[in-house]
């Protein structure tokens, strides 16, 4: 456990090992053109994204959870989708939509609006667009609290005299802050993690800053010490995020018994309307508008459908995450069952070190493999004279790594709630009736926790088939995945040939998030 | 108000909710200012949807509810439950856990009440927890927050869902006491629900047995074993009967 906490620790020593070796020849460059700049953005982004989110995803939550109104099931779905499409995807198709000769431009012309473009290619337009492709963590988080209030809370306000405003203000939403603090912290490390969206609209921030000196500019050590920056940056965020959780961790004593019974208020009249519109917002804007020009482009390259190139990158696509996915769950069982095996608590610490890599942008993880690989194949070839370069740069295995440290806490965190739930006395029981670990592992906890495996399993996967920053970096030549080739084609201003790949990818995720989604209904009843 | 002689009025209340099975159906009762009435009855009697009606929590289908001279429902009002001068003591406190014991109590009240705030704090002798979050708090003293959070807003009539269930035996006997002289103390009129013989004993002015939705006996609590008829009601007082005897024998004499 040790050992393996260490080795998938890696990238993250390899930063802090390599600040000693000083900054490098752009450094000065960089602190004096841009580093106020990476800050600066990086915080607007974050302020804007932060604010944007909270307002999308506390009300469109509210309104699912408490009142009841026609097609609100479906809503209520179609509210999630807009994370199976990629922020970089919605930015190029916001493009599309609202550049010059934008197909919603175009519309808009027709109804009688004197409209050129709107412009989305800054700061303002970029927090939108991943305010809106971000929103559903919020939305999905403060959903599940919203619906598990117990009905006497609020019949105590409204006894206590509290109109609906009161409730919400005072009782419903402080309530959910824990949840709101918890979901905007997964928002704001997928903003510092954000290349694509933030490159294409030509938005310096930290991540695009990172490449940029890395590739551009081949300056390593001064990569090094901008991932260092942000890296203060990602931990000041997560201090703040256990600060302000745990200040508000509030118990919940009441019994569920008191909830039963479906009591949505129905919606009426002009409130039912305001509700409608409120939904539509980011239903319209992170679902149907962006697939609606992907559909349109790809419409205008048919033949790029029946090409033998979109099936093979959508094949290496598939393989490599779902290696990667295995891979993924196998190591955090591992880490699991060895921590809970090993009698020696303290050294538990080493089991949590593979989970720090979800809070950790891509492009940092990237740039501390790319400094650690070098020192590993240098030692081999200086110490035992093996030339192992081509297993890092040949090969997917150095990007199986980085995922596995990248991603290893989001199938490691429900693997282990579900693990906790189940309470030791089964595997207690177990022993006392003489099964050994093995047998009690394979008998007993694996039959019990197999659907969240299984759920797990297409969670990973769903982040792997989306992943693009590190992918970008640490990809041997010959590899190219649906993202990457999404990106690279739009990258080069060839929109309509990024459509396919973009779609196909999209459908995948929905495809996916809506087997996920059934699954954890299943696993709930 | 206080000068009527019956607090609540209720005539031919009925409620349903599948137009099928009726959790409440044709129930009268009248209770008296400054009296305690002790609602039993097994589970799905109708005890809770009774207190919920009278709360304003849950719509009737038919029947009239009066507080005083003010009509709390009927066929046409139906006053909502932040107008109705009614406190209501859930079985889970329900206290919001957020929010500090003062705050909690403060909820229902203007800015600025601190000596209100003060005064019922001393009232359930909670001085000193004021500053406690309801995680912090026995369940006990939980609870002792749920009826000041419900009676600094100087209701006419209190409600209380089976306010000692979630209590050990110690507590229960304490609180009963306690609640009793509060309910007295402030000259204000109550009705709880419980399924236990010996709370309703212990604290009640008059009692009503709930079954399928009706009243089976009502009745004074010094007048509890004359002319029982019901099967229910019977078969509760003579264990009633029976545990008193045991205790008597076993008491030296």
């Amino acid at each position: 456990m040790v050992t393996m906490g260490i080795l998938l620790g890696i990238p993250l020593f390899s930063i802090g090992i390599n600040l000693f070796d000083g900054v490098g020849d752009m450094w000065n460059h960089i602190l004096e053109y841009f580093l106020l700049e990476y800050i600066s953005n990086s915080v607007y982004l974050l302020l804007g994204t932060g604010i944007i989110c909270s307002i999308l995803g506390v009300s469109t939550a509210w309104i699912v959870s408490k009142y009841d109104f026609k097609y609100r099931k479906l809503i209520s779905w179609l509210l999630y989708m807009p994370l199976a499409i990629p922020s970089y995807i919605v930015a190029y198709t916001y493009v599309g939509l609202f550049g010059n000769g934008g197909s919603l431009i175009l519309v808009l012309q027709q109804l009688g609006f004197e409209l050129q473009k709107i412009e989305f290619m800054n700061t303002p337009g970029l927090i939108w667009v991943l305010s809106i492709s971000l929103y559903p963590y919020v939305y999905a988080s403060l959903r599940a609290m919203f619906s598990n209030y117990p009905h006497a809370l609020r019949d105590a306000a409204y006894l206590l005299g509290a109109n609906e405003n009161k409730y919400f203000f005072k009782v419903a939403l402080p309530m959910a802050y824990p949840a709101l603090i918890a979901s905007l912290f997964l928002v704001f490390m997928e903003v510092l993690n954000d290349y694509g969206a933030a490159k294409y609209f030509g938005i310096n921030t930290f991540t695009t800053g990172i490449f940029r000196t890395w590739t551009a500019l081949e300056d390593l050590s001064s990569a090094i010490y901008l991932s260092a920056i942000l890296l203060v940056l990602v931990f000041a965020l997560m201090r703040l995020n256990r600060w302000m959780r745990s200040r508000r961790s509030y118990a919940f004593k009441m019994k569920e018994i008191s909830d039963k019974g479906d009591r949505r208020i129905k919606l009426e009249g002009r409130r039912k309307y305001v509700a409608y519109f409120i939904l539509s917002i980011p239903i319209l804007f992170g679902l149907v508008l962006p697939l609606g020009q992907l559909m349109h482009w790809a419409s205008l390259n048919m033949e790029a459908l029946y090409s033998s190139e979109l099936w093979e990158v959508a094949f290496q696509s598939v393989t490599l995450a779902s290696t990667a996915a295995i891979l993924i769950l196998l190591f955090a069982l591992v880490l699991l069952y060895l921590s809970r095996w090993n009698y020696i608590k303290s050294l538990n610490f080493f089991s949590r070190i593979p989970a720090i890599g979800y809070v950790l942008p891509g492009a940092i993880i990237g740039i501390g493999i790319i400094r650690s690989s070098q020192e590993i194949i240098n030692f081999f070839q200086d110490q035992l004279g093996l030339e192992v370069g081509y297993l890092f740069y040949g090969s997917s295995f150095i990007l199986v790594y980085a995922y596995i440290f990248r991603f290893m806490a989001v199938a490691y965190n429900p693997i282990e709630a579900s693990s906790l739930k189940l309470g030791k006395g089964l595997s207690e029981s177990s022993y006392l009736l003489g099964a050994n670990r093995w047998r009690t592992m394979l008998k007993i906890d694996f039959p019990l926790i197999k659907p969240v495996i299984l759920s797990t399993f297409l969670l990973v996967f769903i982040d792997l088939m989306k992943e693009l920053p590190l992918t970008l970096i640490l990809k041997p030549y010959n590899l190219n995945t649906l993202a990457l080739n999404a990106y690279a084609y739009a990258d080069d201003e060839r929109l309509v040939e990024a459509a396919w790949p973009a779609l196909l990818l999209v459908a995948m995720i929905g495809l996916l998030m809506i087997i996920l989604n059934r699954r954890t209904k299943m696993n709930s009843n | 108000m206080g000068t009527d002689k019956y607090i609540l009025q209720i005539e031919e209340l009925s409620k349903s909710y599948d137009k099928k099975i009726f959790a409440l159906k044709d129930f009268s009762y009248k209770l008296e200012s400054g009296k305690i009435c002790a609602v039993v009855g097994e589970s799905g009697s109708g005890k809770s949807t009774l207190l919920k009606l009278i709360a304003g929590l849950e719509r009737s289908d038919q029947g009239q509810i009066n507080m005083g001279d003010q009509i709390l429902c009927n066929d046409q009002i139906h006053l909502s439950p932040q107008k109705r001068s009614v406190g209501l003591v859930f079985q889970d406190f329900a206290l919001f856990p957020h929010l500090r014991v003062k705050e909690n109590i403060a909820f229902g009240l203007a800015p600025g009440s601190h000596s209100k705030i003060e005064q019922m704090l001393k009232a359930v002798r909670l001085e000193g927890y004021e500053d406690r979050f309801p995680s912090e708090l026995s369940g006990g003293q939980e609870q002792r927050v749920a009826i000041a959070r419900s009676l600094v807003r100087e209701p006419d009539l209190l409600l209380l869902d089976e306010p000692f269930s979630n209590l050990d035996t110690n507590l229960k006997s304490e609180l009963r006491h306690e609640i009793k002289r509060l309910i007295k103390d402030l000259g204000l009129s109550m009705i709880f629900i419980t399924h236990d013989i010996y709370d309703a004993m212990d604290i009640a002015d008059e009692i009503i047995f709930l079954k399928e939705g009706k009243i089976v006996r009502q009745s004074a609590i010094t007048d509890i074993f004359k002319a029982v008829k019901d099967k229910y009601v019977k078969e509760n007082m003579e264990e009633l009967k029976r545990s008193a005897e045991t205790i008597l024998s076993m008491i030296p004499k």
